[in-house]
């Protein structure tokens, strides 16, 4: 490939060397320069987490050619405080607990820098303008945006320094404090390195080839040309699995790679090791890949139909899990009803979008022990499964989790950690996978996208007597934590609400949609949403108050649960006490009074975010203004 | 994955000329670089192999601006932000902080040319409705015969469809001309999936003078972006406020009037909605955004107040 000299001043030292002509800013600083505190998030533009400063202006250093730095000063988070200590904004960082995942935090303490850097008076409103280019996926913003005000009142003199390092003094408890993070420092600065950032000796990379069909039968693949590149150190497809092939957090039907059809798009087919990331992306397009289309099924109740296409041959039903609850005797608590309510719920497939990529490294050591490093939710597993798969004993199998930079459920499946141990043992060189967003987006677990049909039956008085709940998810092509997410959302169906009468079904069944997962709240969310909405209608078709209604239902000490545990203490009341004083909650039933109500809008309610900040009062209107008075 | 021959990065435009007429088939052109690298990603053009990339970001010519002839003439490299940070950019552009400000984000406003903007030709493009309202044009050299030749067109007639220009082999973009509108206030309305870093579905750039009192609409500049091919001036709805007083019941007349331009190929009711909201919100925005409004003798402000 064509190479380019470069030479430019990078966190106070002048710096030269010969990259591709293709590479990006972000390339040349990670690769080259080793400054992986710089992060690639998206490569697109869209994360923030790559930012820099380019004479002294921040970019996104993904959308930036490296050509670009010639003769230019450069300053990236790592030369924020250099060697000396953490920077006003990283140590603000650090106090309020703005780091979790640490991912996105680099960018975002450079944007924050930026920031003040051009307005060290920047009120709230310009600090979120300002820092409207980068994404966090963990925080909310909150203690992010705390952080940038305390650093903008030291800087500003308003407040003295010494509130940086000043910690809140602990009671008998830590809980209800802000305790400080100990990893908070190194992700302020950039040096915790995640698997993308990690590089050892005479590492190759690797790329998958990925299925374009959502279901098909795979005739032949040809790697023949692939094999033959210069640089391609191994092609691997599933005829080089060497033991039981198959993962699954629950049932083991996921293959490493595709073995005689795909079942979604983007499911990987085969992978490459080469000498270096361009070389693996060519040898990936030279694969050939024959495929035979067969029917697919894109929504659960077609699954369910009578002659649907099978998915997976051990499940002819199609069915992932059924997860049956019953108590009482529905048909009598629906009889002793005044009211009966039936209501039907959807909710959508979410994707977790943390910001780190999903990444790797495998290698075998020098004891023929096969070491993965990757930030896996879920070690423990990945390693007994990678041990079958690889057909060794567990003692020849290391899983080391690197920081995870974000999961939120979406790193619990051990979707490439295969393919990279496959292809470090072909090669008996490191290997490492980074994956693209896109890739990252087609290839991992989302949220289950779900449909509830409710029935509910009350006095008139507001006492729910019996519930009749049918939860229909689509666990897509692979089982993955379908079986605990419709566990979960079984034994969460109902609420934390007393019901003598119930009968609970949830059910995840096989597509050819993306795979379904484990996800925050793990089923709960789509069962909350369902239930939750009937409280609010049933409280509005008898005329109560939303409080008053959930009060009448609630557990309470002794209260017997959807799954039959007698529970000895319940603290839902004072749940609901809580959340009545700090919304001002007016009184009364959620439909009556409309706009009218008193109780929205309060002091500390946040309000939709608007552009602008600088706008007002700048100079184009700022003279106006001084004339107009 | 954006990979390249080579990569270049002339220093001054007759070297960028040169190397342009020479370029293999298929090289590119780059300022910002902000539209090429997510373009060459899955799910849009995939890998792309360029012969050659050429580089305007480092010709020190195609930086800054200057006055004439009551225009201002930006040269190519002037980028989103400065049109939120240079005094005499905003005050004689007084609807571009506005486009600037909802136009992505502080990091890619910092190197995003509005040339490029326009040269892109997307019809969602948020800095081309406000370049047609400010009689915008753009300016193009080429080499011939070893000596730099220019001419200007347009931006209505510079833009022929989605991707689409009147832009020649050999060609580069090297100025953007547009109305000093010192005096004016400016608007922009844009809609989108949601609100930081966003791309269109529709948006509409507003520029608006009264008299001194804010009774009477001396002149109005309404264009719209994403309800069609390419940008749309609405010359009808500025003909029939220009001499009007400042009502709402002709705000609004001028609005739904502006909805039957619609053209887009796609959700042409939710278009036609947003056009007469958008028309009507960018022209009240534009009236309070007046400079030279004085709060004691606006009529307008309390005409809105009162709609």
């Amino acid at each position: 490939m064509p190479d380019m000299d470069l030479s430019c001043t990078v966190n106070g030292r002048p710096v030269a060397r010969r990259v591709a002509a293709h590479a990006r800013l972000l390339d040349l600083l990670r690769d080259d320069l080793n400054l992986t505190g710089t992060k690639e998030g998206c490569g697109a533009g869209e994360c923030g987490t790559c930012s820099v400063f380019v004479d002294g202006k921040l970019v996104k250093s993904c959308l930036m050619p490296a050509g670009r730095a010639e003769g230019a000063v450069i300053e990236t988070v790592e030369g924020l405080a250099g060697r000396g200590p953490l920077t006003p904004v990283q140590k603000a960082f650090h106090k309020t607990g703005a780091s979790q995942c640490g991912y996105c935090i680099p960018g975002m303490v450079m944007a924050a820098t930026a920031c003040l850097r051009q307005n060290p008076e920047a009120d709230l409103d310009e600090i979120k303008e300002r820092m409207g280019g980068n994404i966090c996926r963990c925080t909310g913003y909150t203690k992010i945006l705390e952080a940038v005000e305390i650093a903008r009142d030291v800087i500003a003199g308003r407040a003295d320094a010494s509130v940086l390092d000043a910690d809140e003094t602990l009671g008998e408890s830590y809980i209800g404090h802000n305790v400080r993070r100990i990893d908070a420092p190194a992700k302020v600065t950039g040096r915790l390195r995640y698997a993308a950032d990690m590089k050892l000796v005479d590492m190759l990379q690797m790329q998958v080839l990925r299925s374009p069909h959502p279901h098909a039968r795979i005739v032949r693949i040809d790697t023949a040309e692939a094999e033959a590149m210069p640089g391609v150190e191994c092609v691997i497809t599933a005829d080089d699995v060497p033991g039981k092939d198959g993962f699954g957090v629950f049932v083991h039907d996921q293959p490493v790679m595709a073995r005689g059809k795909v079942r979604h798009v983007g499911e990987a087919v085969a992978a490459v090791a080469a000498e270096d990331l361009v070389t693996a992306r060519r040898a990936v397009a030279a694969i050939k890949v024959e495929y035979e289309l067969l029917p697919g099924l894109y929504d659960p109740e077609d699954a369910l139909k009578p002659g649907a296409p099978v998915i997976h041959d051990y499940a002819p039903d199609n069915v992932v899990k059924h997860i049956p609850l019953r108590k009482g005797d529905i048909a009598a608590g629906f009889a002793a009803a005044d009211v009966i309510l039936e209501h039907e719920f959807g909710t959508q497939q979410v994707e977790h979008a943390y910001l780190e990529p999903e990444a790797g490294i495998a290698f075998v050591d020098h004891d023929d022990v096969v070491t993965v490093h990757s930030p896996s939710q879920n070690i423990t597993h990945h390693r007994h499964m990678l041990a079958e798969i690889l057909g060794l004993p567990i003692n020849k199998v290391r899983m080391v989790m690197s920081p995870v930079g974000g999961g939120f459920g979406g790193k619990e499946d051990m979707i490439y950690q295969g393919m990279l141990a496959i292809a470090a043992m072909k090669t008996m060189r490191p290997v490492q996978l980074n994956f693209t967003r896109e890739e990252s987006l087609v290839a991992s677990a989302k949220r289950h996208p779900s449909r509830v049909a409710y029935k509910m039956g009350l006095t008139s008085d507001g006492r729910i007597t019996a519930v009749k709940f049918e939860m229909l998810s689509d666990g897509g092509a692979y089982g993955m934590s379908s079986e605990g997410v419709m566990r979960k959302a079984a034994i969460l169906s109902c609420g934390p609400y007393e019901i003598e009468n119930l009968q609970v079904d949830t059910r995840a069944v096989y597509t050819n949609n993306t795979p379904s997962g484990a996800f925050r709240t793990f089923g709960g969310m789509q069962a909350q949403f369902a239930t939750e909405s009937m409280m609010d209608m049933a409280a509005e078709r008898l005329g109560l108050d939303p409080f008053e209604i959930r009060r009448i239902n609630m557990y309470r000490a002794g209260s017997l649960t959807h799954t039959q545990h007698r529970l000895d203490r319940a603290s839902l009341d004072q749940v609901l006490d809580a959340a009545e004083a700090a919304s001002r909650w007016e009184t009364g039933v959620p439909s009556v009074r409309g706009a009218l109500r008193g109780d929205l809008g309060g002091p500390d309610t946040r309000r939709p975010c608007t552009l602008g900040a600088r706008l007002a009062g700048g100079p184009a209107t700022a003279a106006a203004t001084e004339a107009a008075e | 994955m954006l990979t390249c021959d080579a990569y270049h990065r002339p220093r001054t435009l007759a070297e960028a000329l040169a190397l342009w007429a020479d370029a293999p088939e298929g090289s590119r052109l780059v300022s910002g670089a902000t539209d090429i690298y997510p373009w060459a990603r899955d799910g849009r053009a995939g890998d792309v192999h360029l012969p050659a990339m050429i580089d305007l970001s480092g010709i020190g010519e195609l930086r800054g601006y200057g006055f004439g002839k009551g225009r201002l003439h930006l040269a190519a490299g002037t980028v989103y932000q400065d049109f939120l940070t240079d005094p005499v950019l905003r005050q004689n552009l007084p609807c571009m902080p506005h486009v600037a400000i909802w136009f992505a984000d502080d990091q890619i406003r910092e190197v995003a040319t509005l040339a490029g903007n326009l040269v892109n030709a997307s019809p969602v493009a948020d800095g081309t409705p406000a370049v047609v309202a400010l009689n915008g044009a753009i300016e193009l050299a080429r080499l011939e015969d070893g000596e730099i030749r220019r001419r200007t067109v347009e931006i209505e007639e510079f833009i022929h469809g989605p991707g689409r220009t009147a832009i020649r082999k050999g060609e580069i973009a090297t100025q953007v001309t547009l109305d000093t509108c010192c005096g004016y206030g400016g608007a922009f309305q844009k809609v989108g999936q949601r609100r930081s870093l966003v791309i269109s579905v529709a948006c509409c750039a507003a520029l608006v003078r009264t008299d001194p009192e804010g009774r009477t609409f001396e002149d109005v500049r309404l264009a719209l972006g994403g309800v069609g091919p390419g940008p749309m001036r609405l010359r009808e709805a500025e003909r029939m406020l220009r001499g009007e007083r400042v009502e709402p019941e002709a705000i609004l007349r001028a609005a739904h009037g502006a909805a039957d331009r619609v053209a887009s190929r796609s959700r042409l009711d939710y278009r036609r909605e947003v056009v007469v909201n958008f028309v009507r919100a960018a022209l009240e925005e534009a009236l309070a955004n007046r400079p030279n409004r004085a709060a004691a003798h606006d009529q307008s402000k309390e005409t809105m107040a009162n709609a």
